[in-house]
């Protein structure tokens, strides 16, 4: 019964001793475990084919961060060169969270840097016709209003909601304690309540 | 816990991401020519080492003899630096795949030379320049697939090993050969397409290999043991069998114990899950449905495996179910939010399936765990009206 199993794998690791990628078989993808040793190895084909298999998620979840494809495009650039470059931070996880932890962060920082100069001019009044108008009255739509989040409570929204990730994981993600992700994510709700003009439900 | 809003907003991210559609190429340019090449890090710190090393016999250069100094420099350097021909240290033979060379060389392979020794069947691979990127991969058969048409080449055997030489090109006499020895029966060429060139080695049994590498001429060597006459079968992962499309439920398909995948891939709108029931069937198996809401199965892979720990798919979140053997079903193309609204952990505690849970529903793919008490053999049913798939898994 037990023939054509791919099984076997714990008592008889054939790569005792190594990394421990194969002996943890059983969580990851055999083929992705071999793609993530040889582009530790420094093949770039391999690399690429973990591009391939992440690029759109890595993408997908810039974008909604930054609110800008060009800024997504080059954030998502950043995040694999820097995973290129830090292979060896991947212990024994699979290389989607990792990868997103990386693309969450720099999310952040693209951002940061991006606006830095934006931010400066919003505190000397001169050029804020460039910011998008905030009107009380106007109720937002979902985008308008996410548009307006900080960045850091985007990425709280988008690693909970569009994610799925629990509370405690998404804290992970963003390297901050928990506490501090739950009011972010509270006070990100609170806002795009106000900004789209939505009740929030009693009980 | 989630409200009416929460659900908007959970809605209107997935349908922001959606619009980005596809990875653009000129990015997955971009990225590629960004990666520059990267020397192995292991020598990284043993380079340091020696830098210092210099550094300070330099700094003792107004102490000493300068005679001294250059020997203490050369002894030391040469304790730090592995020297370019290690003595091939007889490693422990693995029975799964190996790689290594040194990635962006190009060399033309110039020979193949096979021998049988005491205990072991060598094959040498000679080259012209550096040893180039490679793998060697166990697998349960002596079929190999040509690189380029497809096409399958039966070596003698009944298992073997496949060698991928990349930026490598034949040399003259890199002839296929023959050499019937105790392991090794047949190698041949199998793939020599985009600098790409493989090897097919056809086995006499399923058998364990090691492989190192010599320098001077550089050399690929892989030694097949033969000490052991009868070897478990290789770990290279077992191909999933498309089962046939949509047998009626008349015809049932055999129990197998393969892995499985089928379904129809889903355009742009993805297929909704709906309920998910586990029920003992009195012929002698547990069955697993999972109902989706119209259209065909999406394109599913039914996947056995060793334990009862899963990763869920977005937080990469380790869970380990009840039994003590699992199965993912993994949906392409599919959507558990916001249709399924059943329990995601089920725990029938059934004689084989013991407990089922969703790992994932996240970017189109909806998986599921599930725990087995014992590996079982299974098969796989595609029905419609409602369209569901069964996954019966045999009972004792």
């Amino acid at each position: 019964m037990g023939e054509g199993w791919a099984g076997g794998v714990e008592e008889h690791s054939p790569l005792q001793g190594r990394r421990n990628v194969y002996t943890m078989g059983m969580l990851m993808d055999p083929v992705l475990g071999r793609t993530i040793e040889r582009w530790r190895d420094g093949d770039r084909d391999a690399f690429q084919e973990v591009v391939d298999r992440y690029g759109l998620q890595v993408l997908r979840t810039a974008r909604l961060i930054l609110r800008d494809p060009a800024l997504a495009e080059d954030a998502t650039q950043e995040t694999f060169l820097k995973a290129w470059r830090q292979i060896a931070s991947l212990r024994d996880e699979e290389p989607g969270p990792w990868l997103n932890r990386i693309a969450t962060n720099e999310a952040i920082s693209t951002y940061r840097r991006r606006h830095r100069f934006q931010a400066l001019a919003e505190r000397f009044g001169r050029f804020a016709g460039s910011k998008r108008e905030v009107s009380s009255e106007a109720r937002m739509d979902l985008a308008r209003a996410l548009d307006q989040l900080k960045p850091e409570q985007r990425a709280a929204v988008v690693l909970h909601y569009y994610q799925d990730l629990s509370v405690e994981d998404a804290a992970r993600a963003l390297c901050i304690p928990v506490d501090t992700m739950k009011s972010r994510l509270k006070t990100a709700l609170r806002r795009l309540r106000e900004l789209t003009g939505t009740e929030e439900e009693i009980g | 816990m989630s409200d009416k809003f929460e659900r908007e907003l959970r809605d209107h991210l997935h349908k922001e991401a959606a619009q980005t559609s596809q990875f653009p190429r000129a990015l997955r340019s971009r990225i590629a020519d960004g990666a520059e090449p990267r020397a192995r890090n292991r020598i990284a710190p043993q380079l340091a080492l020696a830098g210092a090393l210099v550094l300070i016999a330099v700094i003792a250069l107004g102490v000493r003899n300068e005679k001294v100094i250059i020997t203490t420099v050369r002894t030391g350097i040469g304790k730090i630096i592995p020297t370019a021909t290690p003595a091939p240290t007889p490693q422990p033979f693995s029975c799964s795949s190996e790689s290594g060379g040194t990635v962006g060389q190009s060399s033309a392979l110039t020979a193949i030379r096979p021998a049988g020794h005491t205990g072991y069947d060598r094959v040498v691979f000679d080259f012209n320049g550096p040893i180039p990127s490679y793998d060697v991969v166990g697998q349960d058969s002596s079929t190999f697939l040509n690189d380029a048409s497809g096409q399958s080449v039966r070596l003698e055997g009944t298992a073997g090993v496949k060698i991928i030489l990349r930026s490598a090109d034949p040399g003259a006499s890199s002839q296929d050969s023959q050499p019937s020895l105790t392991a090794v029966r047949q190698i041949a060429q199998i793939g020599n397409f985009e600098h790409q060139l493989s090897y097919g080695i056809g086995l006499a049994s399923p058998t364990c290999f090691r492989t190192f590498e010599l320098s001077n001429p550089a050399r690929l060597v892989i030694d097949f043991d033969t000490s052991r006459p009868s070897v478990t079968p290789s770990l290279a992962p077992a191909p999933a069998p498309t089962s046939p499309p949509s047998p009626g439920p008349s015809s049932l398909t055999p129990f197998t114990c393969t892995d499985h995948s089928g379904g129809t891939a889903t355009g742009t709108s993805p297929a909704h899950l709906t309920q998910v029931r586990i029920a003992h069937q009195a012929a002698g198996y547990d069955r697993i449905v999972f109902e989706f809401a119209g259209g065909p199965v999406p394109s599913y892979t039914v996947t056995r495996q060793a334990s009862t720990h899963f990763v869920k798919d977005a937080s990469g979140q380790e869970v380990a179910l009840q039994g003590s053997a699992g199965l993912k079903v993994a949906f392409h193309g599919a959507a558990a939010y916001p249709t399924f609204t059943s329990s995601t952990d089920q725990t029938p505690g059934l004689s084989v399936v013991q407990e089922a849970e969703q790992i994932g529903d996240f970017e189109g793919v909806v998986s599921w765990g599930v725990g087995l008490s014992q590996r079982s053999c299974m098969r796989t049913l595609e029905l419609s009206g409602p369209t569901r798939l069964a996954i019966d898994i045999q009972t004792p």
